[in-house]
């Protein structure tokens, strides 16, 4: 149940639209539930197993949908902030048809916000791929514990050719994306002001960064050390900083709908 | 039910249909299409499920084959269902219905049956294509018990695509995307607040009743969406049969319902093929798709991408924008405080670096699930190995005069690269595992099959799996061996 709790914490931080496009781990864990308890011979165990793989299917396009939608405004948002981060610098920079370093400055500030949360969301639609494998992993490993099927292995290498798996590419623009940041503004990182800084960052309610905070301690969460450790477990997450990030975790002031 | 009245409406509708002459051999087909249509009504609000609990909890379907029920793409096409004839020319008979009372909703209702494109991306939604094998199995008239229907999503797609197709026909297209977006909005709203309710599938109904062609579409899309909002049944798979084939598209369908992994270059390639035409604003669809010149690439494809072009291109950073609004008083307030505490630029900053931390970690774990996969593969294929080699030893001890050496065979496999039988044969005689003369022929008819086993799984496997096999053969040896002393 750690999973799906913590699955059901995220859901509930996400971005609004994206809410209803997460897996449906609890009632699927009903299901197989369902299954293992009544065998009953009206049901039989086929049936139920075509069931089973049919609602995961279904889950499967619905991820893979979602996920090439979204990877697609990815696609052209990137190239739209490059455009843009062209033209105010051929237009408010210093070689530029009208230049204002005022105007320049606060264009770019903009710039900047909306790169920084744009690299926030396609990591988060990573983070939606990644977790969303790992509860289709988990349910296929509890059914086959429940049904004594060889449901796993198959399915799950199935699952691997996916699209919404294979991230390469949101990857790739992510790392665009923090290239350009770094390139065009560049951070002196002063150490005491960091630390002092910490307390303050606690009214940010950004959506994404909130986010982005919960599916990392999520994740650090969800890979603690399992019960049931296994060959196909994943080791405990190393965040060295873990402190700081827990700091980030605050309740908004003003409750979000 | 609620989508009892349409279903009267329906027939009345096709033979209506049927009068205002329908390209090719329709109105013959029609009325079967119809009787199958209502059923598909009854199915159809199950497809586009906001929450999956009640997908979840519907009756099985043998179908794997789904699109994504998910809040707007549908795009997703049903590589299984092969195109449909593209001889149905619902969009050419539109017009004429117009002029009919019942019929702009039926007609629309029984060809539009594909699944709502509910996101930005509905013009992407392919019309026609699926279908066919599906329309020709229900029309066997079985399958309204037949519980085997197909997913809803096709369903749904095939709804979508007609609703854009009768909304894209002919002089319709300028309208196309203001509408998209109206009824997608709207669309979005029915199928996440499954708010529809009886009343307004009703109401809608009657509304479609006197509306004129644009409004048409942008009814028609309603009561579909209503009725997918509403009911829990799975389509029937005879809606995909109404797939229309929208006379502005290809005629190639198939691909037409693929959806499309875009990617920056071809990217790059539409925005080239954009401003060649003049800008985002001036470019249509079918001179982009044209310009591009890439293979499997259509309409459809170009129209939904263009349209997201247009959105992040006038309104730029869209969703963060929404945010914004949502949070605008608290961020002020909070501007305020970082701005006395750190300022916008360390917290971006520090939002960076979750961002990025957050990213190292899934790639992390990412590849380590990919390895987890993977090794878990080679055990398996390991564990078959084995599984098959104690197969063989227990089918000989079956047989007195042939003492098992499954173990020297599959030995054999690792240490011969590339094992023959004589090649075996001669080693065999030559090993001293057996011992025995006898031993040493029966093992040689034993390995053979063992061998081909083995050189089978080795060129799959690889390296790794030699000095394994050799580790867990020479175990196995052990084991087998232990009986043979005995005996």
């Amino acid at each position: 149940m750690k999973f799906g709790k913590r699955l059901k914490q995220q859901i509930e931080e996400t971005l609004p639209s994206w809410r209803d496009k997460f897996l449906s781990y609890k009632e699927l864990k009903k299901l197989v539930r369902l299954i293992s308890s009544a065998e009953s011979p009206m049901y039989g165990k086929e049936d139920a197993e075509a069931e089973f793989v049919y609602l995961l299917n279904n889950e499967i396009d619905k991820f893979n949908g979602f996920f090439m939608e979204q990877e697609e405004d990815f696609i052209i948002r990137h190239k739209e902030l490059q455009q843009r981060i062209e033209r105010v610098i051929s237009t408010w920079g210093t070689n530029g048809t009208k230049p204002s370093e005022a105007e320049y400055r606060d264009e770019m500030a903009r710039v900047r916000k909306d790169m920084v949360n744009f690299h926030g969301e396609m990591v988060l639609l990573v983070n939606y791929s990644n977790i969303n494998y790992t509860g289709l992993a988990k349910i296929l490993k509890k059914y086959d514990k429940r049904t004594g099927g060889l449901l796993r292995l198959p399915f799950i290498q199935k699952v691997l050719q996916q699209p919404f798996f294979i991230t390469d590419l949101v990857s790739k623009l992510v790392k665009e994306c923090e290239n350009t940041i770094d390139e065009m503004f560049p951070v002196q990182v002063e150490e005491e002001i960091v630390k002092e800084q910490r307390e303050a960052i606690t009214v940010a309610g950004k959506g994404i960064f909130r986010n982005t905070v919960a599916a990392l301690l999520s994740m650090q969460e969800i890979r603690r050390g399992s019960s049931t450790y296994g060959h196909f477990s994943l080791p405990p997450l190393d965040l060295s900083d873990s402190d700081l990030i827990h700091s980030f975790q605050l309740n908004p002031p003003i409750p979000t709908v | 039910m609620e989508a009892r009245p349409a279903l009267s409406f329906q027939r009345s509708g096709a033979s209506q249909l049927s009068n205002h002459g329908v390209s090719g051999g329709l109105s013959s087909s029609l009325p079967a299409l119809s009787t199958h249509l209502e059923e598909t009504y009854q199915k159809f609000p199950n497809t586009q499920q906001a929450h999956a609990e009640r997908e979840l909890m519907t009756r099985p379907l043998t179908h794997a084959t789904c699109l994504p029920a998910n809040n707007g793409v549908v795009g997703h096409i049903f590589s299984s269902l092969s195109g449909f004839s593209s001889d149905i020319h619902y969009s050419s008979a539109l017009p004429s219905e117009k002029h009919s009372i019942n019929s702009p909703f039926i007609s629309q209702s029984t060809t539009n049956t594909a699944a709502l494109p509910l996101s930005q991306s509905s013009n992407s939604l392919l019309p026609q294509s699926t279908i066919p094998s599906h329309c020709n199995k229900e029309n066997s008239g079985s399958w309204c018990t037949d519980p085997d229907f197909l997913d809803f999503p096709v369903s749904t797609t095939v709804l979508s695509s007609q609703i854009e197709n009768s909304s894209c026909s002919g002089s319709m297209r300028s309208e196309d995307f203001g509408k998209q977006n109206d009824w997608q909005e709207w669309a979005d709203q029915l199928i996440t607040g499954e708010d529809a309710s009886a009343s307004n599938w009703n109401e809608l109904l009657v509304d479609n009743v006197t509306n004129l062609e644009p409004k048409m579409a942008y009814q028609v899309e309603k009561p579909c969406i209503a009725v997918l909002a509403q009911n829990q049944q799975l389509p029937s798979p005879s809606v995909e049969s109404h797939s229309v084939v929208n006379p502005s598209s290809s005629a190639n369908n198939a691909p037409a319902k693929a959806r499309m992994r875009w990617t920056p270059e071809l990217h790059e390639a539409f925005v080239e093929a954009v401003n060649q035409l003049g800008g985002s604003e001036r470019a249509t669809p079918k001179g982009v798709l044209k310009l591009m010149k890439v293979e499997g690439l259509t309409i459809y494809h170009v129209k939904s991408h263009l349209q997201k072009y247009r959105t992040a291109r006038y309104r730029p950073e869209p969703s963060e924008g929404s945010l914004e609004k949502k949070l605008t008083s608290m961020e002020e307030i909070s501007s305020l405080d970082l701005k006395a505490g750190m300022g916008i630029t360390e917290a971006l900053r520090i939002q960076m670096e979750v961002q990025k931390r957050l990213h190292e970690q899934l790639e992390t774990q990412r590849n380590l699930q990919l390895q987890i996969e993977e090794q878990g593969r080679y055990l398996q294929m390991m564990f078959e190995k084995q599984k098959s080699g104690l197969d063989k030893l227990k089918g000989s001890y079956s047989d007195p005069e042939n003492p098992p050496v499954p173990s020297d065979a599959t030995n054999e496999d690792a240490t011969n690269e590339a094992p023959t039988k004589s090649e075996v044969e001669s080693s065999q005689r030559d090993h001293g595992n057996s011992g025995t003369g006898t031993v040493n022929a029966k093992s040689v008819l034993e390995r053979s099959p063992q061998e081909i086993c083995g050189q089978h799984k080795a060129p799959e496997t690889g390296d790794l799996e030699k000095p394994e096999t050799r580790v867990s053969e020479s175990s196995s040896q052990q084991t087998s061996k232990r009986p043979r002393i005995e005996e």
